[in-house]
């Protein structure tokens, strides 16, 4: 009993010393500045910020990969933070690729001389596509259209197509203008701006919201989209768009063209690719086909230059 | 020096937190110490996880300035981080914190693999130890750099030290704080139990007026409002009333504490007063000693009741004759009294404890050991009587032994009583002789009766012979010697018939006095013959009596003829008379200078054909006649030898008879 206690308290007195961790040693005194080195033959290609730089990455990586195994060019996605530097960079051709909403594209191409080269097919199967306005769905002062003059409106950006410029030219054609709005708001903050516009009306500080079509499918996970409803939808108009910057090799355009042409949802990889991306297809595009939008933009009194 | 109980607590006390500070201490704060360094390494983690997360967007966008930001404001987060930076997926440095360029060799001083979470490397300096962390930034699965950070080891060392010198401060204070409390604590405990031990020493010593338990601040007579004063527990501030018989309250059950607890404890007053299990523990140590105090005062009285019933008892037992034992189931020797002591010859303490074995003789031991062992096995009581040796040769014993039983089945010993029954054997024995001589007495009345008349034809023919034959011849002698045995023959008839009281009574009025001179007148010239001088002295007064005057003058004749023969010649015979102890009755003494009687055969002499003398000199029957006609008139007659009026070496024998005068009978009245 008596040496039970002195193995107790050696136990207690040594059971707590450790063996010491082995340290690499390493100099600090020798040390060299950092200076970037600029990359040479990189085709650079950008997703207008309308989602987070992590939502973006996450949509187009896995196409780029298949766009730089397809064509053999050294792309590389980059990422503007706002929609006003993705059109500057295509400006100072910093972008070569630009993948962008239908009124951005007119804009970069009347102010840059981008070029449209290919458009998509929505997961609807559509290659075009709306804008809707939507309200709380226990709002019974907002039953129709007509309901929404002296309301607060959130919109998602005054570069957005679905989101303002296709709702703005569907309340112009029914005789609503800006004026008769109590407050027009634009979504804070770069990215996520959609999302920001359901969620704003869903916890009431704005009477009425407008987004592109599909956006409440993307926050069906965040919300109960059945507490939101679509109160009107606007005409639909050209989806979004694949365009070159001025002055970029044709061959390249071509190549991408081939590439994308290549894109069969039917198959399995390609499939993974497209759902990533949200889109079926991407099918061939020339200028004309935005025509539409321009004619848009010039009746709701939106210059190209702003 | 031995310690005291609150010492010993506080040793106690101390010794134990001071254990245990020091198993903290080096046990515990080395733990504490061990899951600090874990905790500033999963701190680093963290910092790279979270910090490599931000990084994310800025590095996707290119955003130096973001990424600048963001390691400044880590380092500036903690003065324990010691560098951060970034490298991109190709292990360039894209961003950093070092003010004099990016030291070379760090880049590849720790990597982490795609698929880890992070990986940790201390670093060695020169100047200090670096913990440093790397974790990978991921985007989607896509490895996009290598975050690194760099925290101080020296100052994590700081962080544990720091809780050290805090654990150690702590467990000091703990230490003293526990002291203080534990003092405050203990002081009135160690107080109480200390009074509770002076209680007990003066209870020890006798003295059961102790009072330990604290007073209280309200009392029972105060919560029930209470007025009775004859109740005990009212203004009874030494001991609480459920500890006390007898009280008055209506809502109290009867009895002693058992009775009542149950229904004090769901008392007010109980409720109110009921201290914690110290003061319970004086208070029931008061109730204790009260009733201890109550208890040995019963006990003494009790006792003396006890010793007073023992002491009767045993004077009862001493005060009776028979002799008395009580033996356990073993044969030994409890109680016995006075009479057993004696007659063993020994003390009770001598008595006490021991067995047959001890007392007896062997072989009456075997034989007592037998019938004790027989009535303990059978339990049926022994009745007998034993003939066992005394200090004055044999003696008779009644003995009854009875068991006595504890239960049904359970024998715990045996009562043995005994008499001395020899007086009352030899009674016996004189009433068996007697009832024998009666038978014979009755045989030879018949015979004597019968014989009488033939003896009295053989007389009256012999005598006529006598006087037809010459008195010189041969014939004369031999009818005389016919006429004289037949006469004696005759005589013994007459002395028969009356032993036998066959003879008829005449009963009348007379003085004892003139029946006295009628006998001395026959037989005085006959014994002066032989110089045997008769001296009487009679009582002035007549002394009259109711009874046969010629049987009681046979009576005299018998006695003066047996002194007579027992002075054969040269002796005086005395007579006196007068009145007994009172005068109804009437006191005879005739005593002579004779041979006397021996001891042994002055138990015989009114046997009936007892003789000293010769064959032709007397018939023993006088003596048996003279003591049945002195029991006829009620009397009684004593012999003594030596007389008692003589000196006890001399010789003579004295007769006294006391006779009742009978006055007051009428005639007739006699016994038989």
């Amino acid at each position: 009993m008596k040496y039970g206690w002195v193995f107790l308290l050696c136990f207690l007195l040594f059971s707590g010393c450790g063996e010491n961790e082995s340290a690499i040693k390493v100099d600090l005194t020798e040390r060299e500045q950092v200076i970037l080195k600029e990359e040479h033959g990189v085709i650079t290609y950008a997703y207008l910020p309308q989602y987070s730089h992590t939502i973006s990455h996450f949509r187009h990586h896995s196409l780029i990969q298949y766009l730089r195994k397809e064509t053999g060019l050294n792309i590389k996605q980059i990422f503007p933070d706002t929609f006003d530097e993705h059109m500057k960079m295509v400006g100072q051709e910093k972008i070569d690729i630009s993948y962008s909403n239908p009124f951005i594209y007119i804009k970069i191409a009347h102010r840059y001389g981008a070029k449209a080269f290919a458009r998509i097919v929505e997961m609807t199967g559509k290659d075009k596509f709306r804008g809707q306005i939507i309200c709380r769905a226990d709002n019974s002062s907002i039953k129709n259209i007509y309901d929404c003059r002296n309301k607060r409106w959130i919109a998602v950006d005054s570069t957005s197509a679905g989101g303002y410029l296709y709702p703005l030219g569907h309340f112009i054609d029914h005789g609503i203008t800006k004026k008769d709005f109590k407050e027009i708001a634009f979504a804070p903050g770069p990215g996520g701006k959609q999302e920001k516009v359901v969620l704003s009306v869903y916890a009431g500080k704005y009477d009425i919201g407008t987004i592109r079509e599909g956006t409440l499918d993307v926050v069906s996970d965040k919300i109960n989209i059945n507490k939101i409803k679509v109160v009107s939808m606007s005409n639909p108009y050209p989806g979004w768009v694949y365009a070159a910057r001025k002055n970029l090799d044709k061959k390249i355009v071509e190549k991408l063209n081939q590439a994308f042409r290549k894109l069969d949802f039917n198959n399995k990889e390609h499939r993974e690719i497209l759902e990533a991306a949200s889109f079926i297809k991407v099918i061939n595009s020339v200028d004309k086909d935005f025509d539409p939008v321009r004619q848009l933009a010039e009746r709701v009194g939106m210059s190209l230059e702003e | 020096m031995k310690l005291g109980f609150r010492s010993k607590i506080y040793l106690g006390f101390f010794s134990l937190l001071l254990i245990q500070g020091l198993v903290i201490f080096l046990w515990v704060s080395q733990v504490m110490k061990d899951s600090m360094l874990e905790e500033i390494k999963n701190r680093g983690v963290s910092i790279g996880v979270s910090l490599s997360a931000r990084m994310v967007e800025p590095m996707l966008a290119m955003d130096f300035l973001r990424m600048k930001v963001l390691v400044d404001e880590t380092v500036q987060l903690d003065n324990g981080i010691f560098y951060t930076f970034v490298l991109d997926e190709k292990g360039n440095p894209l961003i950093h914190t070092f003010k004099h360029g990016f030291p070379v060799e760090l880049k590849t001083a720790n990597t982490v693999q795609d698929g880890q979470k992070g990986s940790m490397q201390l670093l060695d300096t020169g100047d200090q130890l670096i913990f440093d962390y790397a974790v990978p930034v991921i985007i989607n699965d896509n490895r996009l750099g290598t975050l690194r950070l760099g925290l101080f080891q020296t100052q994590a060392e700081k962080m544990v030290n720091k809780i050290m010198f805090t654990t150690i401060v702590t467990i000091i204070f703990a230490i003293l704080m526990a002291g203080i409390v534990g003092t405050l604590l203990l002081k009135p405990v160690t107080k109480s139990i200390k009074k509770l031990h002076d209680s007990s020493e003066q209870a020890l010593r006798g003295d059961l007026d102790v009072r330990t338990a604290p007073m209280l601040k309200k009392n029972c007579w105060d919560i029930m409002q209470c007025s009775q004063k004859e109740c005990p527990a009212y203004e009874n501030q030494c001991h609480r009333c459920w500890y006390m018989a007898g009280t008055l309250c209506t809502s109290c059950v009867e009895g002693e504490y058992a009775k009542r607890i149950d229904s004090c404890q769901q008392c007010q007053v109980y409720k109110q007063c009921s201290g914690d299990e110290i003061q319970s523990l004086a208070e029931s140590f008061d109730a204790m000693t009260l009733s201890l105090k109550g208890n040995l005062s019963d006990l003494k009285t009790a006792e003396s009741i006890l010793n007073e019933q023992k002491a009767l008892l045993q004077t009862i037992l001493d005060a009776i004759p028979d002799f008395i034992s009580l033996q356990d189931n073993e044969g030994c020797y409890v109680s016995v009294n006075r009479a057993f002591c004696e007659m063993l010859n020994k003390n009770k303490e001598e008595i006490i404890g021991k067995a047959n074995g001890d007392l007896f003789s062997k072989t009456l031991a075997e034989m007592f050991n037998k019938e004790d062992k027989s009535i303990l096995e059978t339990r049926i009581p022994l009745v007998k009587e034993n003939r066992v040796p005394g200090l004055k040769g044999l003696k008779w014993l009644h003995v009854v032994k009875i068991p006595v039983l504890e239960t049904k089945n359970y024998v715990k010993g045996l009562v043995c009583s005994g008499r001395d029954i020899t007086k009352l054997k030899a009674v016996q024995e004189q009433l068996t002789q007697s009832q024998k001589m009666e038978s014979v007495g009755r045989l030879a009345a018949g015979v004597a009766h019968e014989i009488n008349t033939p003896l009295g034809i053989i007389l009256g023919y012999a005598q006529l012979l006598l006087e037809d034959v010459e008195k010189d011849g041969q014939m004369y002698e031999d009818v005389a010697t016919i006429a004289k045995q037949t006469k004696l023959c005759s005589k013994i008839v007459v002395d028969l018939l009356n032993f036998s009281r066959s003879s008829q009574k005449n009963i009348t009025k007379f003085n004892i006095n003139e029946a006295i001179k009628e006998v001395l007148s026959m037989v005085e010239h006959t014994f002066s013959l032989n110089h045997v001088i008769v001296k009487h002295e009679y009582d002035k007064n007549p002394l009259l009596m109711q009874g046969d005057k010629e049987k009681l003058k046979q009576v005299f004749i018998n006695l003066l003829n047996n002194a007579f023969d027992a002075i054969k010649e040269n002796g005086s015979i005395f007579i006196n008379s007068g009145f007994g102890k009172t005068q109804s009755e009437i006191k005879i003494s005739i005593s002579d200078t004779g041979c006397g009687i021996s001891k042994d055969n002055i138990k015989k002499i009114f046997e009936p054909f007892y003789t000293t003398k010769g064959p032709d000199q007397g018939t023993g029957l006088g003596l048996s006649v003279t003591f049945g006609i002195i029991k006829e008139h009620n009397g009684t007659i004593n012999v003594y030898s030596p007389p008692l009026s003589g000196k006890k070496e001399g010789n003579g024998t004295q007769f006294i008879v006391v006779l009742p005068t009978g006055l007051n009978m009428k005639k007739g009245e006699l016994n038989g």
